[in-house]
């Protein structure tokens, strides 16, 4: 039983839970659809999130973390237990704070863009924003992976719901489809992981000294045993166990190739984009490593797929975002490509980078999403950027709102964007040194820097700048306090997040402002084996991750910054000289045939339909042939024997009477031969 | 080449009972007469001179069997109103014509 | 000097096995009823030559029983073959062959 704050953790879940039932059952009769309900819903959730958070950092009561075992739904008999259980850490009560942040402003915001331009089905939107905000924060604090396998599931059956709100259209409906098979394919993977994961360790708690990172790094250590399969060693068993949990933290994060449905999920309201494609849902993979990362340390394989598979997305998919023509599909390319850099940060041993990352990231890009539903809201739900132009001058809070994202996004000092993504590009660097692969993980990374700076500008500048380019743009829609707040709210965060991560003011001047790095390394964390101490030193003796600098520490430091800093600027600077004036050109269009490729997202939509149609059914077909061939022909092979052997015995029941005399005088000799033969008769 | 099937059992039985050894038949020695004792023996009555069962149920049993058997072989040979009358009301006994008989 | 019973008993074999000849071959259904009647005789020979050999008068009190039985059977039979006569034309036993498959 869990004492103080955390004895209302449930309740952190059980509220917007509440909010969803609420809204399906009598969502139609309340006077905004359910949205008020959700709203104080969610700001319970916040306050809660924030007093968690609180407890955790040991303002309220204790400092400490707290594991509580909620339910026990299966037992096993000389085997392992199947549980639901709450754990409240430094991580989770961080994301907490961040889901319940974003869910609220979404709700508020969608106030705006849903309810005032008069939607419809509103009871069932509410509803399912508020089973969405349950599904993911129930995620965020589970303690076993096999609870969050399921709360995983239930988050993207929420974002299929979603994505397909607009279901009577056919493209939101096949996006819905779309996000929902590509991510399920990815999933069927980490469900053999979370099998892979019991049947190895007999348990799948993330936790203390019985969870299963600190598990496999004893059964490393020789100090406990495992179970392994198929022949391999321990080392290589885990390695294979992180790949396969990796599958579905691929799909959820939208990492290369699984990316192909979060682009089509921008058929879906915008809010639900700011709250599930940008922030939340697609954060739950990264989650789920930073969460088992005690387990990913250990294995130099996994953490090496996942830096290079992180660093090849960020550029992939910057290349695609500098070419699209619509403003969500522009953001929708630019968080693939963030993430790709939070799973960089994590694959090259820089934990606290890439929770830092995924912070501000969250922060900034519901910012970015809030601020093109404002512009959506104002074109009269246009999105296309070239018929954009000149917004700034009539919509003043949300330029300066989407242009602190924008800072933000492109990483340019002092925004949040700029300390994580340095962080993020540093600890690459000083744990590549020794390694080619996470070099080239770097290298990548380092590039797709450009290329954000100039499509965050781009799309800045066609949007807000210049003349008008349409009579929507002339006579934008107003938006009201519903839309702006929000967006202020975040605005602010977005400037100021950085704040709690200053790692390089703080190698320079030796000032301890490190908040973040000091929160994630505390005591409790680490007592618990969930802490970054306990994490360095296993990327250190397990897998092979020292940080080497070239010249020293405050020299990479420094380059480091500034090559980044520099490539930033470089990239925004040319989107200005390419985009700035009245009437910008159609640049990208000139690029002709070097621009076909990235805007039709390198046909890896078509690749994977053929994937589909063309390879599957063909399996499919050949399996169909076998089972109706093989598995039924040899069924009614044996039922054939009986047709026909009945169908010559009948005949012996030929109508004559003498035949039966003869059949009775004939089985009457053999029997009294076989018995006189056996009964010494003779 | 069915008739060997008799002629096998044939074979088959007279060798089980040359084979087996039945000892001397016992007989019937003593004075009286089998016949009177077999009458006796029929109605479960003493007085008979030599062993038996008692057969008066079966003797009855007999009687009714009997019985049914009369009345179904009348039954059988009778001739329902439904069956045509196909050949002549006199039965044809030696194969001639009436015609011809009467002259 | 009495004889064996083994002989009184070949003599019945011998006469079941000609009554079941007659059963085998003959197609007229009254020399079929006339075979039924010789196995049955055949029968009555083993009772009596039984009760000879143990002394008891049991087999020779059901001989007379058995004998019965057989003109019963006999009655029934011959209301059959009539019947049978009615609806084939015939009293061939081949020729009735209609409960068949």
């Amino acid at each position: 039983m869990a004492e103080g704050l955390f004895a209302l953790v449930p309740a952190i879940v059980a509220l917007p839970f509440l909010s969803f039932l609420i809204a399906l059952v009598a969502g139609r009769r309340l006077p905004k659809g359910g949205a008020l309900v959700g709203i104080a819903a969610m700001t319970g959730t916040l306050g809660l999130s924030v007093g968690a958070l609180l407890s955790v950092l040991g303002v309220i009561g204790t400092p400490g973390i707290s594991h509580q075992i909620l339910y026990d739904w299966a037992i096993g008999q000389g085997t392992f237990d199947l549980h639901f259980g709450i754990l409240v850490d430094q991580l989770s009560a961080l994301m907490l704070v961040i889901v319940s942040l974003i869910s609220l402003m979404v709700h508020v915001f969608s106030l705006g863009y849903m309810n005032e331009e008069g939607e419809t089905g509103l009871a069932r939107y509410y509803a399912e924003l508020g089973f969405f905000s349950a599904s993911m924060l129930a995620f965020v604090m589970s303690d076993n992976l096999l609870m969050a396998f399921m709360f995983f599931e239930l988050v993207g059956l929420a974002s299929y719901l979603l994505i397909g709100f607009w279901f009577r259209r056919p493209g939101p409906a096949s996006a819905a489809k779309k996000a929902f098979l590509v991510t399920r394919f990815g999933d069927y993977f980490f469900l053999i992981g979370v099998i892979a994961v019991f049947a190895t360790f007999g348990t799948a708690g993330f936790v203390g000294s019985e969870g299963f990172p600190h598990l496999a790094e004893q059964a490393l250590l020789g100090e406990a045993t495992v179970q392994t399969y198929f022949g391999l060693d321990t080392q290589a068993w885990f390695s294979v166990v992180g790949l396969l949990v990796l599958g579905g933290v691929m799909g959820k994060s939208a990492q290369f190739p699984f990316h192909t449905w979060l682009p089509d999920a921008m058929e879906g309201p915008t809010p639900v984009s700011a709250l599930i494609h940008a922030a939340t849902m697609v954060a739950a993979g990264v989650y789920l490593v930073a969460r088992m990362y005690g387990f990913y340390a250990v294995s130099p394989t996994a953490l090496a797929v996942i830096a290079f598979v992180g660093g090849f997305t960020a550029l992939f998919a910057a290349t695609m975002g500098a070419v699209k023509l619509e403003i969500k599909q522009v953001l929708a390319y630019s968080t693939i490509s963030q993430y790709g850099y939070i799973m960089l940060a994590l694959g090259t041993g820089g934990y606290i980078a890439g929770v830092f990352h995924l912070t501000t990231h969250a922060v900034f890009k519901a910012l970015l999403f809030l601020g093109a539903g404002a512009v959506i809201i104002a074109m009269h739900h246009n999105e296309d950027m070239w018929e954009m132009g000149g917004l700034k001058d009539r919509m003043p809070v949300t330029y300066a709102a989407f242009l602190a994202g924008s800072l933000a996004l492109a990483g340019i000092v002092p925004f949040s964007g700029f300390w994580s993504k340095d962080e993020v590009l540093y600890e690459a660097l000083i744990h590549g040194l020794g390694s080619p692969l996470l070099l080239g993980a770097w290298a990548m990374g380092l590039i797709a820097v450009f290329f954000t700076g100039f499509y965050t500008f781009r799309m800045v500048l066609l949007t807000f700048h210049g003349e008008p380019r349409s009579d929507d743009a002339r006579s934008p829609h107003g938006v009201g306090w519903t839309v702006t707040g929000p967006l202020a709210v975040l605005g602010v965060l977005a400037a100021v997040g950085g704040a709690i991560n200053l790692v390089p003011v703080k190698k320079l001047t030796g000032a301890n402002i490190d908040f973040l790095h000091d929160f994630l390394d505390a005591e409790s964390a680490n007592a618990a084996f969930l802490g970054f101490h306990h994490y360095e030193e296993l990327l250190k003796s397990q897998a092979g991750l020292e940080p080497a600098y070239i010249g020293g520490e405050t020299l990479t430091l420094l380059g480091s910054a500034a090559l980044s800093l520099g490539l930033a600027v470089g990239g925004a600077t040319l989107a200005v000289v390419l985009y700035r004036g009245p009437s910008p050109v159609r640049h990208v269009e000139r690029l002709g045939r070097l621009r076909d490729l990235p805007f039709n997202n390198y046909y890896q939509d078509e690749y994977q339909v053929w994937l589909a149609r063309g390879l599957t059914l063909g399996v499919a077909r050949a399996a169909r042939r076998f089972d109706e061939g093989g598995i039924d022909g040899s069924v009614n092979f044996v039922s054939s024997i009986s047709l026909f052997s009945g169908d010559r015995l009948r005949r012996l029941q030929s109508g004559i009477v003498s035949n039966y005399a003869a059949l009775v005088a004939f089985g009457l000799v053999v029997l009294l031969v076989a018995f006189g033969a056996t009964g010494g008769w003779f | 080449m069915v008739g060997l099937l008799a002629v096998g059992l044939f074979v088959v039985l007279s060798a089980v009972f040359l084979t087996a050894d039945l000892g001397t038949p016992v007989g019937f020695a003593g004075e009286g007469s089998i016949t009177a004792s077999i009458g006796y023996a029929m109605f479960d009555l003493e007085g008979g001179a030599f062993e038996s069962e008692g057969f008066l149920i079966t003797f009855l049993v007999i009687a009714l069997v009997l019985d049914a058997a009369l009345d179904a072989a009348v039954m059988l040979g009778s001739r329902e109103d439904e069956e045509e009358q196909t050949g002549d009301p006199l039965a044809m006994a030696d194969g001639g014509s009436p015609a011809e008989e009467e002259r | 000097m009495a004889v064996a019973t083994s002989y009184y008993l070949v003599l019945s074999a011998a006469l079941f096995c000609i009554g079941l000849f007659g059963i085998l071959t003959r197609r007229n259904a009254l020399f079929f009823l006339m075979s039924v009647e010789l196995m049955l005789n055949a029968a009555n020979i083993n009772l009596v030559a039984f009760s000879y050999m143990h002394g008891n008068l049991t087999g020779q009190v059901f001989s007379l029983f058995t004998m019965a039985l057989a003109a019963a059977e006999v009655a029934i039979g011959i209301g059959i073959i009539l019947v049978l006569y009615r609806n084939f034309d015939d009293v061939d036993v081949t020729r009735a062959t209609t409960m068949r498959w």
